[in-house]
């Protein structure tokens, strides 16, 4: 290992003829190259070249359907990427999925945790595994930051650090600068120089030529699906490397026409948004269509969001004929005359699951609409106009637009635009996966409408058909427009790909820097401690109003009235950890409570009441989990229907009578009995939660429960996966929901005719959310959720004191609740939907 | 050609799931209410069925606003206690002898005023909607409690006639012959049925529930369409809350609560009505017809609170068991 040279020759990994089709495409067609040990290989090509679907193949995501793949010597199908890992070849993707409220440890070994003495985390050998993995690529940060706390560069080496745990013989590493900035492309680049040396084989995949002629050791062009070349560097000139990557295919069609050119329509001024977007200035002049190429993570997308207002202008001003444009929100611009056709059509363009008549009229509706009512006629008329101007097939306005193939979609989300008053259309990639029939129906209506006077900006890393369809173009890269081609003659596919993937090093320095400066330092220290801060100043106000609130009596009353509403929101807690909801918390809870009571009146005793209680809450927890992983139901519909169910069992047992007990005094010590001065209960939640915390904190069931609550996506990639351990929280859940129930029992001498559970829900939400505002990363946290609990209780308390009605205490609770989360969410607000169906 | 079915016999199996979709929840339905009326044939006389329509009117109105949020992949947990304060309201009103349209339109104006907070801390400040419509829930109640005294009956029937025959026309009149009161029921389902159908807020709202982002970037305001739907459920509830005091002649605080869940229970059952699982408005009309019928039922058996929860809790998950196989993974 020491010398690589050495090992030069030996091949790692053989793609023999491999051959790919999907329907109606041959992704990759004979396409054959060899990797040597201890090289930095790069695959070059244009999107759709095919490099995703040759790496889909060599990770497991997809199988090849014809040729070989041989890995050290031997020829191997893989099934997935688990296979494509066991058998030594690692990817690092361009976004990384990975857990911010997880430590940098966590996150690295999430899946494949070390254990120790009692199957606790063995957090010291963790540490240091993941602190040797980090010297490896020299990272400036510890196995203990919170991921929440880095940069996107930083979390970039996180991803090569967790690649690398598991000693791969290849390291693929795709699109890795694409969001980074020089300086940190820079390091990175350190860091693969440095793997290699150490013997990593690297597969490299990055559209930037000039770091990828002076990083690797061999490159190989696909283009269309077929390989192109494997050659070495040394020797290749940048002008070949874009000749092979563009190449000269057979001449497609492009419907491009002569329109007149008018006076300039939009001008944008110096337009820049976070540091994507770095300064830009642009001018569009009617009737013409303007090109803007650039690779991924140029910044052309952002360019067009903070355009119509979906992201938030940092600076810069923009004027449409002549009137200012500065729109707050998409609808804002579309009132100024912004149409915008976005990237992503299935899940930013359409309501998929909206008929073809409903998304062509979506933006424009009210356009039909008199007194409030708009005309179906005339509107599914104008939608039967548009479906056979643009040739949409099936021709019909009432196919959902989910069944659509990807150009007719395209079509729609074009077509939507055409009935309004645009003035500006805003092409993003408009032309990816849409078959060739299409395409020319796309570009035919852009020519349409530069006639009709729009401005037009064409959007595309296809560099072909920007040079084709544009009367102007310009070349962005990092955020910034590195190059304006004035002559279009000029603006050939070779020279749009050779100003796009140039680095543009002396440019990028102002951009980085206007970064804005990090939030200042009492904010942080608000936004970590300020819920704290706020409970320990009620609390004072509380004492200062009513003397007899700190006295060691009262205190002692408030921490057994709020133990019991802790057990239950300590149950819920653990359901919503794993990123599930309980409706039924509460009635699960006063259902537990009268069984038990119920178990006690038939003579059972204390031992049985505990069982069946717990038992109980076990079963309604268990049922929950398989109603929402084996139907998958939301959680949120499957517990209410279970909460119905408990509510209706809980009446049906009791028969609306209240279960009163008189004994037997070992069960009500559980709810009113005291050690010393101290509630028995107290203790009991005390020793509860520190168990409840260790399991989630310091076990692989807990951390891997919590991984599939905060990022389900990142566990799966890490072979966590969601079923096994939502079912442990449920489970778990519903069990201390149960002894909740019991403990409610002793507490209250028995179990009372009501079955409303609801009202222990909102406690208990309220706790659980108040609590998670207590903690560092925001998540939730059973300690958290007892102090919040506690303080809830002593609020009730220490209100009744002041002498405020206890008429009033729901509303102050449900005003904490709401504030509680409004203090976490208002900074990344988002609608508040929940997952219904 | 791109069928997804895997099962071995797709054309059998496809045919008979789609059977099941189209037709047996609907036949499940009527089967559930001919048991009843073979068990106890008086729940099919006339009467029995009068009274139900009659009953069912504050249910179902509750029910529609519920719809329009829950269309938007929202909640609204506090429709209920609307219905409550708003008829809380009222009785007050009439009580001080306050003039009809006072006694109406000030309950209206309060579920106005509740869906609109609802609306700005969904939409605009971004509480989830099951959290903040849930902490809404209790601050009306803890609101009725303090106006009530502890939850004191604001008893009207006991009130000179002269004083209240005007506001019990709305739950008790009839109008040639028919219930008045049903035919408030049948005017806003039309009304209902209208803007759910024909306004740009309905398409609007159906994208919102669609694709937010997408929606968002074809240039809807979502945020306001999202807080509207909360302004409409405050609305209707506000108004069923009144119908219901002016059937019953009384305004028991925390009365109306228990509708939340019949609410939910109809509006998840519509869903079993319609193709695709959505939630249309008269899907809404049959499930809390449904529900209003099956509550009857079970009291004509004298079978009583257990088994209605334990029924309507069966129904939901009934419903999305089935609603699951109606949609495309």
């Amino acid at each position: 290992m020491s010398d690589p040279r050495s090992r030069q020759s030996e091949t790692v990994i053989e793609c023999r003829a491999i051959r790919k089709v999907f329907p109606g495409v041959v992704a990759l067609d004979d396409v054959s190259l060899a990797i040597t040990r201890g090289e930095v290989h790069a695959l070059l090509g244009q999107n759709g070249a095919g490099k995703s679907t040759l790496v889909k193949i060599l990770t497991g995501v997809y199988q090849q359907d014809g040729g070989e793949v041989r890995i050290g010597g031997e020829a191997v199908r893989l099934r997935d990427t688990r296979d494509a890992e066991a058998r030594g070849v690692a990817i690092v993707h361009q976004d990384q999925q990975l857990v911010p409220q997880f430590d940098v440890a966590n996150n690295i070994l999430l899946g494949s945790e070390m254990t120790g003495a009692l199957g606790l985390l063995d957090r010291g050998a963790m540490r240091e595994r993941v602190d040797a993995a980090l010297k490896r690529i020299d990272a400036g940060f510890s196995a203990d930051t919170l991921v929440r706390d880095l940069s996107i560069a930083e979390r970039a080496q996180v991803a090569i650090a967790a690649a690398l745990m598991r000693n791969p013989t290849a390291l693929i590493l795709d699109e890795p600068t694409a969001s980074l900035s020089d300086h940190e492309a820079e390091h990175l680049f350190g860091i693969v120089r440095g793997l290699r040396d150490q013997g990593v084989t690297v597969i490299y995949i990055s559209h930037y030529l000039d770091e990828v002629l002076s990083l690797v050791d061999r490159i190989s062009v696909l283009r269309d699906g077929k390989l192109i070349g494997t050659l070495p560097v040394d020797g290749v000139s940048r002008a070949d490397v874009v000749k092979m990557i563009v190449g000269r295919d057979i001449a497609q069609l492009y419907p491009k026409e002569v329109v007149p050119i008018g006076q300039p329509l939009l001008e944008v001024r110096d337009l820049a948004h976070g540091h994507k977007l770095n300064g830009v200035d642009l001018t569009v002049r009617r009737g013409e269509i303007l090109g803007i190429a650039g690779l991924v993570g140029a910044g052309r997308s952002e360019l067009a969001l903070t355009l119509v207002g979906a992201l938030k202008r940092r600076q810069g001003s923009v004027t449409i004929d002549g009137r200012a444009s500065d729109p707050a929100t998409p609808r804002d611009a579309k009132n100024d005359g912004f149409s915008l056709i976005p990237e992503d059509r299935r899940h930013e363009g359409l309501v998929i699951d909206m008929t073809v008549r409903e998304n062509l009229s979506l933006p424009n509706i009210s356009r039909w609409a008199r007194f409030g009512l708009f005309n179906p006629v005339a509107e599914a008329n104008a939608a039967r106009e548009l479906v056979e101007r643009l040739k949409i097939q099936p021709a019909s306005i009432r196919p959902l637009t989910r069944n659509l193939s990807g150009g007719n979609q395209q079509k729609v989300v074009v077509g939507r635009w055409l009935t309004g008053n645009s003035q500006v259309f805003l092409f993003d990639e408009p032309t990816t996966g849409v078959d060739v029939g299409s395409k020319i129906e796309i570009y035919r209506q852009m020519v349409e409408l530069a006639r009709q006077g729009a401005a037009i900006i064409f959007i595309s890393s296809d560099f072909e058909e920007i040079s084709a369809m544009c009367d102007r173009t310009v070349v962005m890269a990092k955020g910034k427009i590195v190059k304006t081609f004035e002559d279009q003659c000029e603006a050939t596919p070779e020279a749009l790909l050779n100003w796009a993937s140039a680095t543009g090093q002396e440019e990028d320095v102002a951009g980085t820097s206007a970064v804005p400066a990090d939030t200042g330092r009492v904010e942080r220290l608000l936004s970590r401690w300020g819920t704290a801060l706020g409970m320990v100043v009620t609390i004072a106000v509380i004492a200062l109003l009513a003397p007899h609130f700190l006295g060691i009596g009262n205190i002692f009353d408030v921490l057994k009235q709020g133990s019991v509403l802790a057990f239950i929101a300590l149950g819920l807690t653990v359901v919503l950890i794993a990123g599930g909801f309980d409706m039924s918390a509460g009635a699960t809870s006063q259902f537990a409570a009268n069984l038990a009571a119920g178990t006690l009146l038939a003579g059972q005793g204390t031992l049985a009441a505990i069982l069946f209680g717990g038992g109980l809450g076990l079963a309604i927890g268990t049922v929950n989990a398989g109603l929402v992983l084996l139907l998958r139901m939301p959680p949120f519909v499957a517990t209410l229907g279970m909460m119905f169910v408990a509510m209706g069992g809980t009446l049906l047992y009791n028969g609306g009578q209240a279960l009163t007990l008189s004994g037997p005094p070992e069960f009500f010590f559980l709810g009113q009995g005291y050690v010393g001065p101290v509630p028995f209960v107290f203790i009991l939640l005390v020793i509860v939660t520190a168990l409840l915390h260790v399991v989630l904190k310091r076990t692989r069931l807990g951390l891997r429960m919590y991984a599939v609550g905060l990022n389900p996506v990142a566990a799966n990639l890490r072979g966590v996966t969601k079923p096994a351990y939502a079912f442990a929280s449920f489970a778990i859940g519903g069990l201390i929901l149960g002894l909740a129930g019991v403990i409610l029992s002793a507490y209250s001498y028995g179990a009372s005719a009501l079955a409303t559970g609801v009202d222990f829900l909102i406690s208990a939400l309220a706790a659980a959310f108040l609590g998670s505002t207590l903690t560092k990363a925001g998540e939730l946290d059973v300690v958290g959720t007892v102090i919040a609990a506690i303080f809830l209780a002593s609020l009730s308390n220490g209100l009744i004191l002041i002498g405020v009605s206890s008429q009033a205490l729901p509303g102050v609770q449900g005003l904490i609740l709401i504030l509680s989360i409004a203090l976490g969410v208002f900074r990344r607000r988002a609608i508040g939907q929940v997952l219904i169906f | 050609m791109q069928t997804s079915s895997t099962s071995p016999h797709p054309a059998l199996s496809a045919t008979l799931v789609d059977m099941l979709r189209t037709y047996g929840p609907a036949i499940g339905m009527l089967g559930v209410l001919v048991v009843f009326a073979i068990l106890k044939p008086v729940f099919l006389s006339p009467a029995n069925i009068a009274n139900v329509m009659h009953q069912s009117v504050v249910l179902i109105v509750i029910s529609f606003g519920l719809a329009v949020v829950m269309s938007m992949r929202g909640v609204d947990l506090s429709v209920a206690q609307i219905a409550d304060g708003a008829g809380l309201i009222a009785a007050i009103l009439v009580l001080n002898g306050q003039p009809l349209w006072l006694v109406i339109a000030a309950p209206l104006a309060f579920g106005v005023g509740i869906g609109l907070v609802n609306g700005l801390i969904a939409a605009y400040v971004g509480v989830p909607a099951v959290i903040g419509t849930l902490g809404m829930m209790f601050i009306i109640r803890s609101g009725e409690l303090m106006m009530t005294n502890g939850a004191e009956p604001q008893i009207l029937f006991s009130l000179p006639r002269g004083l209240t025959r005007a506001f019990f026309f709305i739950g008790q009149g009839k109008i040639f012959g028919i219930s008045a009161l049903v035919l408030l029921g049948i005017l806003i389902f039309m009304i209902m049925l209208a803007v759910m159908t024909f306004t740009p807020f309905a398409r609007r709202a159906k994208a919102v529930g669609g694709n937010a982002r997408a929606a968002m970037l074809a240039g809807i305001d979502i945020r306001a369409v999202f807080a509207g739907g909360f302004v409409i459920a405050g609305l209707l509830s506000a108004v069923a809350g009144v119908a219901l005091v002016s059937r019953t002649g009384i305004a028991v605080p925390r009365g109306a609560e228990p509708y939340l869940l019949d609410a939910f229970a109809a509006v998840y059952l519509g869903t079993l009505l319609s193709r695709r699982a959505e939630i249309t408005i008269p899907g809404v009309l049959v499930g809390g017809l449904f529900i209003t019928f099956l509550g009857n039922g079970l009291t004509l058996l004298g079978l009583g609170a257990p088994f209605r929860y334990g029924l309507n809790g069966a129904f939901i998950l009934l419903a999305m068991a089935i609603g699951a196989l109606k949609r495309p993974h």
